[in-house]
C-alpha cells in the first residue's frame, strides 16, 4: 500500500508552523501521531502536497496544571493520558476514554488534537471532553481563538478549523465543588474496534448527597457529530440522584438521539444502548461527585 | 526530493536518504534487510509491524521514516543479545506459542515492553498488552502462557 507523494516539513517552532500553514492552507495537512490521516492517505482518500509534521514541537506537548485548569497540548499522546496521574484524578472520564481507544500500539502514537481534528462521530476521546465543557485553542499567524468542543465538530470530519489554523491546546477549567463525570463505549470487542455507542455524562452537586446543580450528557455515534442530550439533562438540574430520575432522563436521552442503521447495529439497538449507557455514566458521574 | 535522516536502530546508528512518503516499516525492510518486523495490513490493525521506538511499541505501518528521525528503534533483531536468544524468546519456543510466526516478533516486542515495566504482569494486564497484535494461529493462550512463564521466573 503506497502513500501517494508528498513534501514534508519539520518546522522546529509553534510560530514557524503556522506561518507554513499560513502559506500552504488547503494544500497542506498536518500530521501529528498519523494514526488517522496515513490510514486515509494509504486508502487514497487524501492526497496533500505536503504534510507538516507537528508532534516533536515541545510547545505542543505539555501538560499544564494549576488548581483552576487543566491545559493539554495538543500533540498530548493517547496513552500519555491513559496514564496520567493528575488526569485520572481531577478529569477521570477523560482516562478512561483514553484506555478505550484502538490498542496500546496505537495510543502511543496518536495525539489528542488529532483525535479531535480527525471529527468520527465514534471517537472516544471528545464525549468526555465535551461533557467537562472543554475548550480547543485555535492559533494563526494572525491571531488566536478560543472555540468551545461543544460547538467545535461541524459533521464527520469537520470542525471550526481553519485551512491555517493549527489546534494548539484544550482547556479544561476544573470545576467548584462536588462534580464527577463516567464514560463507556459499547463496541464488539475491547480492544481495536469502532464503538457501536459511546455517552459521557457529567454532574455536580451543591454538596455530598445534594441536589444536581449543572449536568452534561453527551451522545456519540448518533448523529453526524456527537450530540447533547439536552432535554435529559434539564430534567436533572434542580434534583437530587435517584434510581428514578436517571432511569427518567436515561429515557429522554433515548428519545433525543438520532442514529442510523448500519452494519455495526440497527438505530433500535443503539438507541436502546443509549438509554443504558445513560443512566449508568450518571451512576458513575454521581458516585464520584458524592466521593470529592 | 529524497531527505537524510539520522536515526538509532538496535543501537547502531544509521544515516539514510528516504523518500518523504516512505514508512518506517518499509525503511526496515526494504533499505535496511530487517526484515523481523512483519507487513500485514498496512493500516494499524494486526500490530506484525510493531517496533519500539523510544521505549514504546508503535505500528511502524503508520510512522513515516522522516518522523522516525533522531528516534531508538528497537526490532525484534534488537532484543536478543551476546548471551543468546531473550527469555521471552526462549519461552515462546518452548510454551508452543509460535506457529507460523507472523505475528510473533509484534507480541514479543509488546510482551517485552510490558515486562520490562511490570515485571510480574496479571493475566489481564499481559492480555491488554498484546491487544493491538492479532493472531490467527495460536488462539493466543500459548502466547499468554509464555509471557506468564517469563514473569514467574523474575
Ligand atoms: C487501528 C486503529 C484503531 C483506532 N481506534 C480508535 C478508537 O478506538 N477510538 C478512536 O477515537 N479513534 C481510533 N482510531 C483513530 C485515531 O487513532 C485517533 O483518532 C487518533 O487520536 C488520531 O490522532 P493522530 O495524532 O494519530 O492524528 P493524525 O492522523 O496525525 O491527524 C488526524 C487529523 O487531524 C488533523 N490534526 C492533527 N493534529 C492537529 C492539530 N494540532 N491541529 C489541527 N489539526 C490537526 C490532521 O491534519 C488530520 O486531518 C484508530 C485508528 C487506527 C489506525
Ligand atoms: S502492518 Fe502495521 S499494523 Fe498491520
Ligand atoms: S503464529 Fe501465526 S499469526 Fe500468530
Amino acid at each position: 500500500m503506497l502513500l501517494p507523494k508528498f513534501n514534508f516539513y519539520e518546522p522546529k517552532t509553534q510560530g514557524e508552523a503556522l506561518s507554513i500553514m499560513n502559506e500552504y492552507g488547503l494544500k497542506a495537512k498536518l500530521i501529528a501521531g498519523g494514526t488517522d490521516l496515513l490510514a486515509n492517505m494509504k486508502r487514497k482518500l487524501l492526497s496533500p502536497d505536503a504534510l507538516v509534521g507537528i508532534s516533536e514541537i515541545e510547545e505542543f506537548k505539555n501538560l499544564e496544571i494549576s488548581d483552576k485548569t487543566i491545559k493539554i497540548g495538543s500533540c498530548f499522546t493517547v496513552s500519555a493520558i491513559a496514564e496520567s496521574a493528575v488526569i485520572e484524578k481531577k478529569i477521570s472520564a477523560l482516562a478512561v476514554g483514553a484506555r478505550a481507544l484502538g490498542t496500546p500500539l496505537i495510543r502511543n502514537l496518536a495525539t489528542i488534537g488529532g483525535n479531535l481534528g480527525s471529527a468520527r462521530p465514534a471517537a472516544d476521546i471528545p464525549p468526555s471532553l465535551i461533557a467537562y465543557n472543554a475548550k480547543a485553542v485555535l492559533k494563526s499567524v494572525s491571531g488566536e481563538r478560543t472555540v468551545l468542543l461543544d460547538k467545535f465538530f461541524k459533521g464527520p470530519g469537520f470542525t471550526e478549523i481553519q485551512p491555517n489554523e493549527i489546534l494548539t491546546e484544550i482547556i479544561i477549567d476544573i470545576p467548584d465543588g462536588y462534580y464527577g463525570a463516567g464514560y463507556i463505549n459499547l463496541g464488539i470487542r475491547k480492544a481495536q474496534d469502532c464503538n457501536i455507542v459511546n455517552v459521557a455524562s457529567f454532574v455536580s452537586l451543591d454538596e455530598p448527597n445534594g441536589v444536581i446543580n449543572s449536568a452534561r450528557i453527551v451522545m456519540g455515534c448518533v448523529g453526524p457529530t456527537h450530540l447533547r442530550a439536552n432535554a435529559a439533562e434539564n430534567i436533572l438540574i434542580g434534583n437530587k440522584p435517584s434510581e428514578k430520575l436517571f432511569q427518567e432522563a436515561a429515557k429522554i436521552a433515548e428519545s433525543e438521539c438520532k442514529p442510523i442503521d448500519d452494519f455495526r447495529a440497527s438505530a433500535v439497538y443503539k438507541k436502546a444502548m443509549i438509554r443504558v449507557l445513560t443512566k449508568r455514566t450518571l451512576d458513575i458521574a454521581v458516585k464520584e461527585a458524592s466521593l470529592k | 526530493m529524497k531527505q537524510i535522516i539520522n536515526l538509532t536502530i538496535n543501537d547502531k546508528k544509521y544515516e539514510v536518504a528516504v523518500d518523504a512518503n516512505l514508512t518506517l516499516l518499509d525503511l526496515l525492510r526494504y533499505q535496511l534487510g530487517l526484515t523481523g518486523a512483519k507487513k500485514g495490513c498496512e493500516l494499524g490493525d494486526c500490530g506484525a509491524c510493531a517496533v519500539i521506538m523510544d521505549g514504546k511499541p508503535v505500528n511502524s505501518c503508520l510512522v513515516l521514516a522522516v518522523q522516525a528521525n533522531g528516534k531508538n528503534i528497537t526490532t525484534i533483531e534488537g532484543v536478543e543479545d551476546e548471551n543468546g536468544l531473550h527469555p521471552l524468546q526462549k519461552a515462546f519456543v518452548e510454551k508452543g506459542a509460535i506457529q507460523c510466526g507472523f505475528c510473533t516478533s509484534g507480541m514479543i516486542l509488546s510482551g517485552k515492553t510490558l515486562l520490562d515495566k511490570k515485571p510480574n504482569p496479571t493475566e489481564t494486564e499481559i492480555k491488554s498488552a498484546i491487544s493491538g497484535n492479532l493472531c490467527r494461529c495460536t488462539g493466543y493462550q500459548k502466547i499468554i502462557e509464555a509471557v506468564q512463564s517469563v514473569s514467574c521466573e523474575g
